[in-house]
């Protein structure tokens, strides 16, 4: 049994090791190991396109992250008192948010976002009222948020939901019964109570989309996310750099995690039993 | 305010949402699958079921998407199984978290990167060398089904390993010893109380691994040469290559409807089969 | 470097023309020189353009956006482009026209600068997709000593919307060390015939429907532009017949081959020039039967967000010092003669660079309607999925 949890866990990590490998390597090409060099995590690191991409994808999981998590815990929350046919329609649509693939998503969002803009923009710059200076719409960071918030959501009301489902319904009386306003018995009772879903739907949320390329692929417009730069870089010829882009974002995850690992563990001691 | 009024307001901002990016760009695809394609390439409005009618051209894609998608889920699902075991029930407890995260790790380097990676180790620099060395012969790996589906295992195994390792978890460790102190061996305790124990966590984790891959196509792009296609392949090639809209619009939509009847019927059998649990799966 | 009586030679042309632009001879000297008397004007119009890189410092901006070819430029280029302007190059890859044009016709590029081929040109056009250029902003780019048969596509009804960035072939890179008793190829028949032979499970063909479907239909001798049904139906043959035998159908075929796991694959000039210069057993071959001729632009998209830095860029890579550079970099010949003697003679005298008169004189130019085709896109989904 201990062996075989060995054999996955290289399976997982041996190709990391070679990405890691390769990351240190002195050549221009990804795949001739020739001498120990760092110069690539220089590179990368002074390479304006790179951290913008990384800021690009920063942001939009930010945002899309927290868009998604407080509109799916409203509907989660409200959807306790829908029934009938209203709750009937929002569980199809959310079955099929979840269930569309990804391709279909950005190859529909492209399509669909296109063809709005081309009728909206003229009709926008014809009513305003300085001539050339009107807003145009096009794809970009905002479509982005938009589509990776869309499946987000979805996640975030059914794992909200769940546990709402699951949630202690006397306390909430009782915090009623002693006079709380609704709000305060939300804040002080529900939230507390449903936190841990809400904090696993926002980090799925955000890594799905720090790590979304089919979806970016179509909608991004002119921006470009790390994936996105990833995949043009494959193109033009593996260099290391790849190789120290995913080393370091592979390392900073891993350091983040460690950190709020042992600050959960210490909050987790520090509590009276 | 009313509850009514509340409610409203609440389910607001998603009802806007899943209308404005869901329902309205399936509506646009729809209406575009009806189209035909403009002469430099795109859409041109028209009433005709032509693109529907000319489907059957796309027939080997949508044959090895519903083939390889449920073999590459059941090879994830045979391959997370054990591990998901071993971390929730025989793993040291003070190791668990630590080896769980280390099931996610993983996930944080881009799936491209990662791919390219296996392109590496199956190319004939890598194992096929490795074998070769050994006396073994050389065997051919990269860009072949086997390649392809090494990265589907590679890329969606900790999708699999999460929900499997929940729901054994959750077991109550007591119903194994009062069935060992009951006589029965440990090989019948894990197939009368463990396994179906399981069940919603495997019927969940397939789910998700197979919803994925019904839309994959990167893997098969990078690892299969361009010779392996899928129906995602077929999408990116129709827009992006032959830009031909209105076709693609009806190939998705034919994936969309493909992807509603199987997830819906596997929904259904897996809720009367796990014995009417709700949370069987993911909604 | 050997003066000739009845003419001044290229090099020499350059030489002087150098020495002129850095000040260490006098312009006269240089028109006495060069004999180019009559020839003032052009060279009014060339030598300005060259000395005066500082236009292009004020103000363009910190950025310009290029989305061109793998393997296709030099970094060096672009980091003295930077260096001078203050704007970096955001470089964006293609595998294909198609890909290219998909992404301009759904709009929001962000693209200031693109590398169309010359069969698209007139599809950009018709589609409203690109903007005629405005040539003094490029005074690098000196119509007159361009090739009019590599510069010709760049002009549509008399607006100039393209200037030439390089031109090649398409042919095939073989690995002459896994030939065993096989005889060199040299033919596109040998090429699709070893790959069911010998070179079974080691062939490469491009992802991209122009030049796979081009060089099947060679096969046959039939044009490399063929829409022809019965043509067609045979390529399609060919293509499925060949298909259990390729590596793969990859554009990107340089590190297979270089790996070794491939052995033969379509090619275009400058990749196999970047293969043969590194490991000399790859060679470069042009089907006897013909195939394609191709040349690539620089254009500006409508909408370019960088305009300035846009002309900057293109005009910086015109610079026939720098045209010279990309060349040797990536291998592919240009059609300017001022870069030509620029380039040492064993560039010059490259076979793969510039084949043999009987060699070229049996390629054709790409058609747009080649490219636009239904029937072939179909095809290739076809032998794609098969």
């Amino acid at each position: 049994m201990r062996i075989y949890a060995l054999g996955v866990y290289l399976f997982l990590y041996i190709p990391i090791g070679v990405i890691a490998v390769f990351s240190f390597n002195a050549g221009r090409y990804a795949a001739q190991l020739q001498g120990f060099s760092t110069q690539w995590y220089g590179k990368a690191l002074s390479n304006p396109f790179v951290m913008e991409a990384l800021q690009t994808s920063a942001t939009v999981a930010a945002a899309s992250a927290v868009l998604a998590t407080i509109a799916g815990t409203l509907a989660a929350l409200a959807l306790q008192g829908v029934s009938g046919r209203p709750r009937m329609i929002f569980d199809a649509l959310l079955y099929i948010a979840v269930m569309v693939p990804g391709i279909v998503i950005g190859i529909s969002t492209l399509i669909a976002l296109v063809t709005l803009f081309d009728w909206i923009n003229p009709v926008v710059a014809s009513l305003w009222p300085v001539a050339d200076a009107a807003p145009q719409f096009h794809l970009g960071t905002g479509s982005l948020i938009a589509a990776h918030g869309l499946f987000a959501m979805a996640l975030v009301v059914i794992i909200v939901r769940a546990r709402v489902a699951g949630m202690d319904r006397s306390l909430i009386e009782a915090s009623a019964d002693l006079g709380a306003t609704p709000f305060g018995t939300f804040r002080q009772v529900t939230l507390p109570q449903i936190f841990p879903a809400i904090l696993a739907g926002f980090l799925l949320s955000f890594t799905f989309s720090f790590d979304d390329f089919i979806i970016a692929f179509f909608v991004a417009g002119s921006e470009t996310t790390l994936p996105i730069y990833v995949f043009s870089s494959i193109r033009r010829g593996v260099t290391p750099e790849i190789n120290a882009i995913g080393t370091m974002v592979l390392a900073v995850s891993l350091l983040i995690l460690i950190v709020a690992q042992t600050i959960l563990q210490r909050g987790r001691r520090a509590q009276p039993a | 305010m009313t509850p009514r009024l509340r409610t409203t307001l609440l389910l607001a901002p998603a009802t806007v949402w899943l209308l404005a990016m869901l329902v309205l760009p399936l509506v646009v695809v729809v209406v575009f699958s009806f189209g035909e394609r403009a002469a430099a390439g795109g859409y041109t409005p028209a009433f005709s079921f032509e693109n529907f009618a000319n489907l059957g051209a796309r027939w080997t894609a949508f044959k090895n998407t519903l083939m390889l998608a449920p073999v590459g889920t059941l090879l994830c699902l045979l391959i997370a199984y054990p591990l998901a075991y071993y971390l929730a029930v025989r793993a040291d407890p003070k190791w668990r978290t630590l080896l769980l995260i280390l099931v996610i790790v993983p996930f944080w380097t881009s799936i491209l990167i990662r791919s390219y990676a296996w392109i590496y180790l199956l190319g004939g620099q890598g194992i096929p060398k490795l074998v070769s060395l050994l006396g073994l012969g050389s065997p051919r790996l990269i860009n072949t089904p086997f390649a392809v589906l090494t990265g589907i295992v590679y890329g969606y195994l900790p999708l699999m390993v999460f929900p499997i390792y929940v729901s054994l978890e959750r077991l109550d460790k007591r119903l194994l010893e009062a069935s060992a102190d009951l006589g029965s061996p440990p090989w019948r305790s894990f197939l009368q109380v463990t396994l179906p124990l399981s069940m919603p966590g495997v019927a969940t984790g397939c789910m998700l691994v197979f919803i994925l891959l019904m839309g994959e196509f990167l893997i098969p792009a990078m690892l299969g040469g361009g010779k392996v296609f899928f129906v995602g392949n077929a999408l990116v090639d129709l827009f992006l290559q032959s830009r031909n809209w209105p076709f693609g619009a009806a190939v998705a939509v034919a994936l969309v409807v493909i992807m509603l009847v199987t997830v819906t019927a596997y929904m259904r059998f897996t809720r009367r089969w796990a014995g009417g649990r709700d949370d069987v799966s993911l909604m | 470097m050997t003066d000739r009586n009845d003419f001044i030679s290229r090099e020499k042309f350059m030489a002087e023309l150098w020495r002129y632009k850095k000040g260490s001879v006098t312009r006269r000297h240089f028109l006495g020189v060069t004999g180019l008397g009559a020839a003032t004007a052009v060279l009014g119009s060339a030598v300005p353009g060259l000395r005066s890189a500082a236009w292009a410092q004020s103000g363009i901006g910190d950025r310009v956006v290029l989305a061109t070819w793998p393997n296709y430029h030099d970094p060096a280029n672009f980091e003295a482009f930077t260096a001078a302007t203050g704007a970096a190059v955001d470089m964006n890859v293609f595998g294909s026209n198609e890909e290219m044009l998909a992404k301009l016709q759904a709009g929001g590029s962000g693209w200031d600068v693109f590398v169309p081929t010359n069969y698209t040109i007139t599809t950009y056009v018709g589609e409203d997709l690109i903007e005629p250029l405005d040539l003094a902003k490029i005074p690098n780019y000196d119509a007159a000593s361009y090739n009019q048969r590599f510069a010709g596509p760049g002009t549509v009804d008399g607006t100039v919307y393209a200037v030439p960035k390089n031109w090649g072939t398409t042919g095939f890179a073989v690995n002459t060390a896994q030939l065993g008793s096989n005889p060199k190829p040299t033919t596109w028949k040998e090429f699709w015939d070893m790959t069911r032979a010998d070179f079974s499970g080691r062939t490469m063909v491009h992802d991209y429907q122009l030049t796979t479907i081009g060089n099947a239909l060679k096969y046959y001798g039939y044009s490399f532009n063929s829409i022809d049904t019965k043509e067609l139906a045979d390529a399609e043959k060919l293509l499925l017949d060949a298909k259990p035998h390729l590596f793969a159908i990859s554009s990107d075929y340089q590190p297979s081959m270089r790996s070794g796991d491939a052995w033969m694959t379509i090619s275009w000039t400058g990749d196999g020039k970047q293969m043969n210069r590194d490991m000399p057993e790859i060679e470069y071959v042009l089907g006897k039967e013909g195939g394609e001729l191709w040349s690539d632009f620089y254009a500006i998209p409508k909408g370019a967000p960088h305009l300035d830095a846009a002309y900057a860029l293109i005009n910086f890579l015109l610079d026939p010092a720098v045209n010279a550079k990309e060349s040797l970099f990536h291998g592919y010949p240009t059609a300017d003669a001022r870069v030509d003697a620029l380039l040492p003679p064993e560039v010059l005298n490259d076979p793969i660079l510039y084949p043999a008169a009987d060699l070229l004189d049996a390629l054709e130019f790409g058609a747009a309607v080649t490219l636009t085709d239904p029937n072939r896109a179909e095809l290739m989904a076809r032998f794609k999925s098969a």
